[in-house]
């Protein structure tokens, strides 16, 4: 009774087995509430959805589109940090300043004007799908990795002069391995724009497959359960890398443990 | 109480800062070696003035951290000018780096430090002050794992490693209960006399318990009609008999001067 209560409770912290008995117990209200009342309607029911998912998943092409997919999304992210990552380090050399804070404004920029000149400027559909995905996900990295580098505690740099640091050494220690963990977040919080962002480039060459040209060629039949099963899939497969992320994230730097204790 | 007060270590001369307006004014003080015989005399120096009269900026030029408008701070027996890394720094705030362990913090505190031990060494140090201030058990801990007082021993353990003889604590007694302090003064006095040269300023606005573990104390003020703090008062407390007594807070005289000091500044 008092869990209920806590609840309806506002600013109470509930957390372990309440919460999963919470999420699940609504989750479920929602599906049977669609299932019972979303029959008639042009949209399907989850049933029929989990029926595609399942037919879906067992056919050999959505491997091939998957790996394609993943394939795309893990290069330019992998691109995409190391590019933000050098941006965002030299943007504390002041000379490369400017450059950083330009990138960070290109989130402004819309891709669907610039598809033109990315068809020049590439070689051929990968290359364009790539680079318009790395184009896309490097200001939100620089973006999120210049807020981190801004919330420094100057006391840190302070620190290390008096532990006979140079410049660089401080930097070394305090931006780049100081603040290793929060790179990984960033790159998992970041992880969904890439993933959101790969349907939208791979229609744009649909040679090399993807689940986002399953999505658009099911979108063009009007073949609604299978665009909601590709939608299910493509949300269980964020969910479960950023669950992974989240969890290498606690592996690789056990102190963030502590920061989520507290 | 037989002393003498030998070579000049630390020498502020004319200091002034100012930013839109005067922030410190003409600050000029010395601090000598004093030397006691068969004992590791270190030097516990105050600098007390009431919040925001501008004590962290002086602290900061103390450390060499941020150049004064006007006037030098000299360290050491060659009298040179201070370079940011001489002088040790205890935060407020106890900062140490929170993505390493409370012994890769002392480690990295030697790592730059002008010292030839090998790693073996290194290692034997951090145990010995570690076991001396009680932190044995939290080597391997991450700093967010310490309480407050823990955290402050490491962060001043730190600094010792780097081979600093100055030691500059900012408001070293702020937030802690009355046992704490009296742990922290012992904590103190221990890293003061564990070689001849070490000298610790504290910072602080704590009046008594700045005065009770200190042998100098310097009132920070501002004088009247004048803009920007400056040095009002200097106690020798060691003249006038208050100074290397642990239960100097029972003393009538010196409860009388504290009195006094809180009502100057």
């Amino acid at each position: 009774m008092e869990k209920i209560k806590d609840i309806f409770n506002p600013l109470t912290h509930i957390k372990g087995r309440t919460l999963v008995m919470l999420i699940v117990t609504q989750a479920i209200v929602a599906l049977l509430f669609w299932e019972i009342f979303g029959g008639n309607g042009l949209i399907p029911t989850p049933l029929r959805i989990m029926k595609s998912v399942v037919s879906i998943i067992t056919t050999e092409y959505f491997i091939d589109n998957f790996f394609s997919s993943l394939g795309l999304t893990l290069t330019g992210m992998g691109i995409s940090i190391v590019i933000a990552l050098v941006v965002s380090y030299l943007s504390l050399i002041p000379v490369f300043s400017p450059l950083a804070r330009f990138i960070v404004k290109c989130r402004y920029l819309t891709l669907t004007g610039l598809i033109f000149l990315f068809t020049l400027i590439t070689q051929d559909g990968h290359q364009l799908k790539l680079s318009l995905l790395i184009f896309g996900i490097v200001p939100f990295f620089v973006t999120s990795l210049l807020s981190i580098i801004e919330s420094i505690n100057v006391q840190e740099y302070e620190l290390c002069k008096t532990l006979r640091m140079n410049n660089w050494q401080a930097l070394l220690e305090v931006v780049i391995i100081g603040r290793l963990d929060q790179v990984f977040e960033v790159m998992r919080q970041n992880f969904a724009i890439a993933w959101m962002m790969i349907t939208m480039v791979e229609g744009l060459s649909m040679s090399e497959g993807g689940l986002g040209t399953m999505l658009i060629k099911s979108n063009k039949y009007i073949d609604l359960s299978t665009v909601f099963a590709i939608l299910v899939i493509i949300f269980a497969i964020g969910i479960f890398f950023d669950f992974l992320l989240k969890n290498m994230r606690f592996w690789l730097f056990p102190y963030t443990k502590i920061h989520v204790r507290k | 109480m037989k002393y003498t007060k030998n070579e000049l270590l630390i020498e502020v001369q004319g200091v002034n800062l100012s930013y839109d307006k005067q922030i410190l004014r003409d600050i000029n003080f010395r601090i000598h070696n004093i030397v006691r015989p068969d004992v590791n005399q270190g030097q516990v120096i105050s600098l007390i003035g009431r919040s925001g009269i501008g004590k962290t900026q002086l602290f900061k030029i103390l450390a060499g951290l941020i150049q004064p408008g006007s006037g030098t701070v000299k360290v050491g027996l060659d009298q040179h000018p201070v370079v940011a890394g001489e002088v040790g720094i205890v935060a407020q705030n106890y900062i140490l780096f929170n993505h390493r362990t409370v012994h890769d913090n002392l480690r990295l505190a030697m790592k730059h430090a002008s010292n030839t031990q090998n790693d073996k060494e290194k290692d034997a140090l951090i145990n010995e002050y570690a076991e001396k201030f009680d932190l044995v058990e939290h080597l391997k801990k991450y700093p967010m794992q310490l309480s407050g007082g823990q955290r402050q021993r490491a962060s001043i353990i730190q600094q010792v490693l780097t081979g600093n003889r100055f030691i500059l604590l900012d408001e070293p007694f702020s937030g802690l209960d009355a046992l704490m302090i009296d742990r922290v003064m012992e904590l103190l006095l221990g890293i003061s006399t564990l070689h001849e040269l070490n000298t610790l300023v504290i910072i602080s606005h704590d009046v008594e318990n700045s005065l009770a573990i200190s042998d100098t104390a310097f009132i920070l003020a501002r004088e009247k009609d004048k803009e920007g703090a400056t040095i009002t008062e200097t106690l020798d407390l060691i003249e006038l008999g208050l100074a290397w007594n642990p239960n100097i807070r029972e003393n009538q005289a010196f409860q009388t001067l504290v009195s006094q000091i809180k009502h100057k500044i």
